[in-house]
């Protein structure tokens, strides 16, 4: 095995592009490791602990770190110039014109009516900035932005008459259009606010399943409502969605809320037009799934029978392996077991997110014993892995060849681009029972199913 | 080296893109076939054979207008000729190489907030604009007999000159449908915000006769958009000019964008807005 | 409360991944092409974003710069003028000591030693202002500015510009012609007796054809000659022509006898108007001054040796980075070797929306900027990503009558790592070569990230 180790200035991708390109030169043949990343400490840090080492980097992270160790670097570093220059090629057929380095310059053409923010954390502040002072809702996908910036970009938007959907906001559906992580949904009544991502997700994709749709899904950001946030928006998404006429009924989900903010948005509820169903975990035991049961209800329907494709199974410890932090916190709440959430930020720095990447969530089967009950949620929809049966599948088999016990909560809808019923058939006959109701699936692999 | 033995397989070209929810029942039912019928530089409009409505599905790229049954792309339009064979249902629509699936669904039916009669009262100058986006029937004898019936909620007058109107004019969507389906859209909706359940009820009868022998009366494109009217579907340049009748929107600018459309398109289907506007203010006002 | 989009246009900033899932839903997009700030800058940028006087501040900064209403009323001598005494000499740029001063800027200074009869060799000039005895001051610390070293001595004649808005006035040197001159450095004999002629016949005759004509409005001057093909920095071809036409009957009628010389001396020089420009200018730049909270450039120059700005929320404090080597096209057999590091107050035209930033206005002299017109078009529209408004009245035909890009920020300047595009005259690095080339510099980006920290942290 050859390495190479460099660090080429003046080259600038975002993260998610160059992990692509890192995952693809991986998969070459002959190719041991391969770190494709901006050279930022942590992305320094990580290629030292894979045996690099890598020169003195400038301090803004301004360089191109370039690290493989393969039979033929030669070869491996010809496919990564093949692979930068499609990123790049892709940028400048875009620049006819001059193009726009600044959203502030982008809304400044005056097409646009919606902004999604997803640079790193610590510069998305600026970019938020620009989409608020524009009067355009911002929705920011970036994590890792101080809480600071949150409440005054919120407290700007209250002033300019805007909307800030984050930050760390993972799926928003506006208009049709799905941002970020988000289920290709049918138009319809249902109005959602959700500080909540994957539950947003869960609920809106058991509703489609249902043959009810959405108005819009508008995600707020993990923190808003804390004490410190406030719920800011919150508050505003349910008096946008009250006054859209579009909107028939709002669907409020989220972990629970500081005890004081709980009780601003109560007041804020208590006094819409349009009535509110609202979620929140963990208290009154109530769950996702009820939640969008009640929501039908509330619309004068009575729940289906949510699809699912079951297998008996024994009483054994679950091993709860998340990759959506709500579903994660569900599942442990209705049944006793060990449960790590991947989509969590210790597991996602430097590396994409599980709904993306697989790799740890695999690693961790392996790892779960006969016997025992691997509880696994899949997330379809935009953004997420276009096939996630193709690794998940074999995986699966293979658990199942051991004596693991394999439950999975599908979250999808007929319409995501990964076929729901295509996936849940890939990962039946690999051997899993398969639910589209995380509850079910949790109560299912607890071995109290009904 | 052997020759010819295997069929050349061409691979399947995968486009993306955003659906009328109105196709939804057509796309989702057990595949049927369909055929090629009109090409344009900005659309291909597919003939589905099937008894549901739309039964004649539109591809087109962001430069089309987004007619209520259409599909807009992401990408370029599939290379296909009239008459081409295809097939539609179980999510897919199929020509030649070509697999096109729905990423996103967008809503023909505005949704608008409830309005008093005053309000619509306001949009009425707005509706007048000094233009020469002239519509294709002005003056015509139906077109006022039309107006009347509507206004006065005689079914008899009203249905007699839509009778006239279906398939009058030249064109893939000859005026006389344009005005109709502007009218179907204008009291459904306008008739809803407003509470003028005598517009509903017109729209319902009206919706009914027009959609009874449009099949044989016009094309069969002109056709399916009188269906989809009928149900209260239109493209988002109608469904612009309605939100601004209620106040919703801007007004002016979105009865600019809907006078662009087409020949006369666009101006025919403002005068149906227009005197479902006005029939909707005249009834609301008896009642 | 506005609605939400029924049929979004959504911006995307970020990751690509995001953006290609609208495109697959045929959701209208404009991406950003967004890359990180300039190092060292994120979290001052933060600090700076977050100011609530920030937004009012560079409003009215901005519009000051943008409504100034720069008159051309008089022709005078510094020493009157400036109050200029003396043993007192201005430069271009920000300030600087002769021991780090470059050959143009040390031509320059024993030029104006021997013109004011201060030495009488150019040994004795330099012996005197290595020790100090004259005391040198920028020129933007006394509401002039100069082209290249920009040197004014007190026998000199400046133009005198007022803002009619908001009554400032400022001050620019009389433009001495090409080849050998005392702005780039040379001190021959032919240059002083230039200089002398200057102060006695060409002052003094402007000056009267201005008591003649009355104020010369240079706002709408400029804004023609925009439209004729300058950019005010590197091409005052038809500034000048315009000049000349408006003032041409008052100077004959003032000056009978001195009017045809002084006419052929003005009309064989192509950059006579770019002093007049450099003034109004600076009169238009210093109404934006002092307001606090404002990330708003006020002045760019340079002095052969540093770069510097000023921004308007910082006082009269200088942030200053090396001065960079222009490329460019150069006369003759002169090359890159030849040519003196950056230097010049004439980037207050930059600072005002002109010269490069107007660079599309201009496509006869594309070659200082890459050779093809399009390249001109990409360096103008590149620029109003860095500033904070279009100007009214100056506009560019080629590109639908658009006000050029003015005001720039150091905020933006920061966040797109884009530096403004500077036309510019080289200068021979040796004393009393002259100019050696035209074309295009990059300010050093140092200048505006120590600007930003300022703003952001200095209370």
């Amino acid at each position: 095995m050859n390495s190479l180790v460099k660090l080429v200035p003046g080259v600038y991708h975002d993260s998610v592009s160059l992990m692509r390109v890192s995952q693809a030169l991986s998969a070459m043949p002959g190719v041991d490791v391969a770190v494709i990343a901006m050279a930022t400490p942590l992305n320094l840090d990580l290629a030292r602990e894979l045996g690099f080492e890598p020169p003195a980097a400038a301090p803004a992270g301004a360089e191109l770190l370039v690290a493989v160790r393969a039979q033929d670097v030669a070869a491996a570093t010809g496919e990564l110039d093949r692979l930068l220059g499609e990123l790049s090629s892709r940028t400048s057929a875009e620049a006819s014109d001059f193009p726009a380095r600044t959203t502030r310059s982008a809304a400044r053409a005056g097409e646009a009516n919606l902004v999604l923010v997803s640079v790193p954390g610590e510069h998305a502040f600026a970019e938020a900035l620009d989409a608020v002072e524009a009067g355009l809702p911002v929705m920011i996908f970036s994590d890792n932005v101080p809480v600071e910036q949150e409440v005054l970009l919120k407290r700007l938007a209250e002033e300019r008459g805007g909307l800030v959907m984050g930050p760390d906001c993972g799926t928003a559906v506006i208009g049709g259009a799905g941002l970020g992580f988000a289920n290709v949904l049918r138009p319809g009544p249902v109005g959602v606010v959700a500080a909540s991502g994957t539950g947003a997700q869960h609920v809106t994709s058991l509703l489609d399943l249902a043959g009810v749709g959405v108005s819009h899904v508008l995600g707020v950001g993990s923190r808003d409502l804390s004490a410190q946030v406030g719920g800011l928006s919150a508050i505003r998404a349910l008096r946008r969605l009250d006054d859209d006429p579009g909107t028939e009924l709002i669907v409020l989900i989220s972990k629970p809320p500081a005890p004081e903010v709980a009780r601003a948005v109560q007041e804020v509820v208590d006094k819409l037009r349009t009535p509110v169903v609202s979620a929140l975990l963990g208290t009154s035991g109530g769950d996702l799934t009820s939640a969008a049961e009640s929501a039908l209800g509330r619309l004068g329907l009575d729940p289906p029978e949510w699809p699912s494709w079951s297998r008996p199974i024994a009483r054994g410890s679950v091993r709860g392996l998340y990759s959506g932090g709500t579903l994660c916190t569900e599942a442990s709440l209705i049944t006793p077991g060990g449960f790590v959430d991947y989509g969590d930020d210790v597991f996602t720095r430097g590396r994409a997110h599980p709904m993306i990447d697989p790799t740890l969530r695999l690693e961790a089967l392996t790892k779960v014993e006969p016997g025992e009950v691997a509880l696994m949620d899949v997330v379809l929809g935009h953004g997420a892995d276009p096939d996630p049966a193709l690794r998940l599948a074999p995986a699966i088999e293979a658990a199942v060849g051991r004596g693991v016990q394999v439950v999975i909560a599908l979250v999808g809808t007929d319409g995501d681009p990964q076929g729901l019923r295509r996936q849940a058939a890939e990962l039946y006959e690999a051997g899993a029972a398969v639910f589209t109701s995380n509850a079910q699936a949790a109560r299912h692999a607890a071995g109290s199913a009904t | 080296m052997t020759l010819g033995t295997q069929r050349r397989v061409q691979p399947r070209i995968h486009l993306t893109g955003a659906a009328s929810a109105a196709v939804r029942p057509v796309l989702e039912s057990a595949r049927v076939p369909a055929r090629v019928l009109a090409t344009v530089s900005v659309g291909v409009y597919l003939e589905v054979r099937t008894q549901l409505e739309p039964s004649v599905i539109a591809m087109i790229t962001g430069e089309a207008t987004r007619l209520p049954n259409s599909v807009l792309l992401a990408g370029e339009l599939p290379r296909v000729n009239v008459g081409d064979e295809a097939a539609v249902g179980d999510g897919v629509i199929e020509i030649g190489r070509y697999r096109v699936k729905a990423r996103r669904w967008w809503d023909p039916a505005p949704a608008l907030p409830p309005v008093d009669l005053e309000r619509l009262a306001r949009a009425v100058p707005a509706m007048s604009p000094q233009t020469s986006r002239r519509p294709g029937l002005e003056g015509n004898g139906a077109i006022s007999l039309l107006a009347a019936g509507c206004a006065e909620a005689s079914l008899a007058r009203a249905v007699t000159a839509a009778e006239q109107l279906v398939g009058l004019g030249p064109g893939l969507t000859p005026s006389g449908d344009d005005v109709l389906a502007g009218l179907l859209v204008a009291l459904r909706h306008l008739g809803s915000a407003a509470r003028v359940e005598r517009a509903v009820w017109l729209a319902d009868w009206l919706a009914a006769a027009v959609t009874f022998d449009a099949g044989t009366r016009t094309t069969p494109i002109s056709a399916t958009l009188l269906h989809c009217a009928a149900r209260g579907e239109a493209s988002p340049e109608v469904a612009g000019v309605l939100r601004g009748i209620v106040g919703a929107q801007a007004i002016e600018p979105a009865l600019r964008r809907l006078l662009q459309l087409g020949h006369t398109s666009g101006a025919d289907l403002a005068q149906g807005l227009r005197i479902g506007l006005d029939s909707v203010l005249a009834l609301g006002a008896g009642s | 409360m506005s609605l939400l989009p029924v049929d979004p246009h959504v911006i995307t900033v970020g990751a690509d991944l995001l953006g290609e899932a609208l495109d697959a839903q045929a959701v209208a997009r404009t991406a950003v092409d967004w890359r990180p700030p300039l190092p060292g800058t994120a979290s001052a940028l933060a600090a700076v974003l977050a100011d609530p006087r920030r937004t009012a501040a560079n409003e009215l900064a901005v519009g000051r710069l943008l409504s100034a209403r720069p008159q051309l009323v008089d022709v005078r001598p510094a020493a009157d003028a400036l109050c200029l005494d003396r043993g007192t000499f201005l430069h271009a740029g920000p300030p600087i000591t002769w021991e780090r001063a470059s050959g143009p800027m040390r031509g320059a200074l024993i030029g104006a030693m021997l013109l004011e009869g201060l030495a009488a060799t150019v040994e004795e000039a330099e012996r005197a202002l290595a020790a100090g005895e004259v005391s040198l001051d920028s020129c933007h610390h006394h509401r002039t500015v100069g082209p290249m070293a920009g040197v004014v001595s007190p026998s000199m004649w400046l133009f005198e510009v007022r803002d009619a808005e908001h009554g400032g006035t400022a001050y620019c040197s009389l433009n001495e012609g090409l080849g050998k001159v005392l702005r780039y450095g040379a001190y021959g004999p032919e240059v002083l007796d230039r200089l002398r002629w200057m102060g006695e016949v060409l002052g003094p005759a402007l000056r009267d054809a201005l008591r003649i004509s009355g104020p010369i409005d240079l706002r709408a001057l400029i804004a023609q000659a925009l439209q004729m093909g300058d950019e005010l920095h590197n091409r005052n071809r038809a500034a000048t022509s315009l000049f000349l036409r408006e003032l041409a009957p008052a100077l004959v009628e003032a000056a009978p006898g001195r009017a045809a010389e002084v006419l052929r001396f003005a009309g064989g020089n192509d950059h006579f108007f770019l002093n007049p420009a450099m003034a109004a200018g600076k009169a238009s730049t210093d109404a934006a001054r002092g307001v606090p909270g404002s990330s708003l450039v006020v002045a760019m120059a340079r002095n052969g040796t540093d770069f510097g700005v000023q921004v308007s929320g910082l006082g009269d404090r200088w942030f200053t980075g090396p001065a960079g080597v222009p490329d460019g096209l150069y006369l003759g057999a002169y090359g890159p070797g030849d040519a003196n590091p950056d230097i010049g107050d004439s980037t207050i035209t930059e600072t005002s929306g002109l010269g490069g930033f107007a660079m599309a206005a201009a496509p006869a002299i594309v070659k200082f900027v890459g050779g093809e017109v399009g390249d001109a078009i990409t360096a103008t529209r590149s620029m109003y990503e860095i500033t904070l408004a279009e100007h009214p009245a100056y506009q560019i035909p080629g590109l639908g009558f658009r006000g050029t890009p003015v005001g720039i920020d150091v905020a933006l300047v920061a966040r797109t790592g884009l530096l403004p595009v500077v036309n510019t005259g080289i200068a021979g690095r040796v004393p009393g070569t002259g100019q050696v080339g035209a074309g295009l510099v990059s300010p050093p980006a140092e200048a505006f990230i120590a600007a930003l920290n300022a703003l952001a942290f200095d209370k």
